[in-house]
């Protein structure tokens, strides 16, 4: 795996696909790596793309900084990266932590964006998230490193991908556990000591943005999205069906369709930034990919109008005699 | 960075072969070494000036190293072949060395560079030496050496807190990137020395 410098840092890096194609830089949640991108460089390089995933500072085989990293400087190495590979311009579509990174840098890196792509994300901690925060830190220094794993996994997944995936957890727990630093992601954590929100910055936001939610993500749910939605003015909100947080792995070739879909728009032209609300087809091979979101999108169930026909049938009552 | 196949190879040699005295002494005598270091220091520190609230965090790493160093000694099924320690002794030398430049004269209570140093390398041993990911999947969960390297991995989790509020907040002089380059260059020592044992264990 190719590494630049960053300060006295090191960034792993993979870029694939042909040099001169635009190219889509993809930014990890809090506990994956570079790797996990290696399906979307296989959908994506043959579509005329070049693709660009890294290990953050703390994560995979870049450094691992013990003492002090700030959120901001994720976004600062990501322009060195960029300046240091010759690329002017990118894509850049992200998941949860690494969709904080991704609004960081469409705030104060933009002109190097032609979209911008965020995935159960947030752009300040709502007292859910900043309790769910504390907590996820008090396990890791409290119990360790397999305990936030074994936390992860339901947080993430639905309960079907834990069923299919059950005999293969221990194994991919170990290849977490290997990957990782416990110190390293704890470090990452703290950095959100000193977060200030980004909502306040949000309308910097120009480019073509598409805010991607999963349906059943209760670990950052509507409410995070809809804050990104109602500011970025040149944005879509889209809701993938039957989703839950870690969609990007659970579910990539639906995942990949939109992105696709996405990024045709842009280059296209046609892209409309209207802060609408669309719902994401759960078949890749459907003509037809997003699909017009009825009603109120930031609530779980959607309220008839009561009327006689549709009021629920009731148990007989016991017959009673008339009374004269 | 340690490369993720060295572990794959290890437990498949453990899975195959069980934890045998030779298995069970190699990793002794690698966790000893590194631990016996990391103690040789919290017990030179521990009576440093005005560590105040420190001095309680220092005196309780010490006593765990102990704790750990004890636990794993009297569990283990010693090998009687003096060639595993000759070569064990040739895979941590690195370490033994840092160690040993840590406490030159006039040792860390003394030398602000080298209390760092030694925080600094106790905190790379802390977070990279780590074996449960070599312990097999058929190992008998109540086998005593397997308890208790689980038993140190999860402790050394709880030491790493100390390790990594005492690199973040002590109070020195030496300025953030040098201390951020010279955690990295210790995690790159204890990452080689771990690289080579884990190949060791692999060989049988």
């Amino acid at each position: 795996m190719p590494i630049v410098q960053y300060g006295h840092h090191q960034v792993h890096y993979e870029l694939t696909g042909d040099p001169g194609q635009p190219v889509i830089t993809f930014l990890n949640g809090l506990t994956q790596n570079a790797n996990l991108w290696k399906s979307y460089a296989e959908y994506f390089v043959p579509r005329g793309y070049r693709v660009l995933a890294y290990d953050m500072l703390g994560q995979g085989r870049s450094s691992k900084p013990v003492i002090d990293i700030k959120l901001a400087m994720h976004a600062d190495m990501l322009d060195s990266l960029l300046e240091q590979l010759g690329i002017e311009k990118t894509h850049l579509a992200s998941i949860s932590f690494g969709g904080i990174i991704a609004l960081d840098f469409a705030i104060r890196y933009g002109h190097r964006l032609h979209s911008l792509t965020a995935m159960s994300t947030f752009a300040e901690l709502t007292p859910q998230l900043d309790l769910l925060g504390a907590v996820m830190l008090q396990g890791l220094a409290d119990a360790g490193l397999p305990y936030l794993q074994s936390m992860l996994y339901p947080m993430n997944m639905s309960s079907a991908w834990i069923a299919a995936n059950r005999e293969r957890i221990p194994a991919m727990k170990r290849a977490g556990y290997i990957g990782n630093d416990g110190y390293a992601m704890q470090n990452l954590m703290e950095s959100f000591v000193e977060f200030q929100p980004l909502t306040p910055e949000l309308h910097k936001i120009k480019v073509p943005t598409l805010i991607m939610n999963g349906e059943f993500d209760f670990f950052t749910p509507r409410e995070c999205h809809e804050v990104i939605r109602s500011k970025v003015k040149n944005s879509r909100l889209l809701i993938m069906q039957h989703a839950y947080h870690a969609f990007t792995l659970e579910m990539p070739a639906v995942t990949m369709r939109q992105l696709e879909v996405f990024l045709d728009q842009v280059t296209a032209g046609t892209w409309q930034g209207d802060q609408s609300v669309w719902i994401a087809s759960d078949d890749p091979t459907a003509e037809t990919q997003w699909l017009p979101c009825a009603g109120d999108w930031m609530r779980a169930v959607h309220i008839g109008t009561a009327t006689p026909a549709s009021t629920p049938a009731r148990r007989k009552s016991p017959t009673r005699k008339k009374t004269t | 960075m340690i490369d993720p196949a060295l572990y794959d190879l290890a437990r498949d040699r453990i899975a195959a072969n069980g934890f045998t005295p030779e298995i069970q002494t190699k990793i002794t005598l690698l966790l000893c070494t590194a631990k016996n270091g990391n103690l040789m220091f919290h017990s030179s520190v521990q009576w440093m000036q005005n560590l105040n609230v420190v001095q309680q965090f220092i005196l309780s790493q010490y006593s765990r190293e102990l704790e750990a160093v004890t636990l794993l000694s009297r569990t283990t099924q010693w090998s009687k072949d003096p060639a595993l320690a000759l070569e064990g002794s040739r895979i941590v030398a690195p370490l033994m060395m840092a160690w040993g430049q840590i406490m030159l004269p006039p040792g860390p209570m003394l030398n602000p560079q080298a209390t760092y140093r030694g925080i600094s390398l106790g905190h790379a041993q802390l977070a990279r030496i780590r074996l449960t990911p070599v312990i097999p999947d058929n190992a008998d969960p109540l086998n005593p050496f397997v308890v208790a390297l689980q038993r140190i991995e999860q402790e050394n989790g709880r030491m790493l807190q100390t390790q990594i509020r005492l690199l973040k907040n002590i109070g020195t002089e030496i300025p953030i990137e040098e201390r951020e380059a010279l955690v990295e260059q210790d995690q790159e020592l204890v990452d080689s020395v771990f690289s080579q044992f884990l190949s060791w264990l692999a060989a049988g």
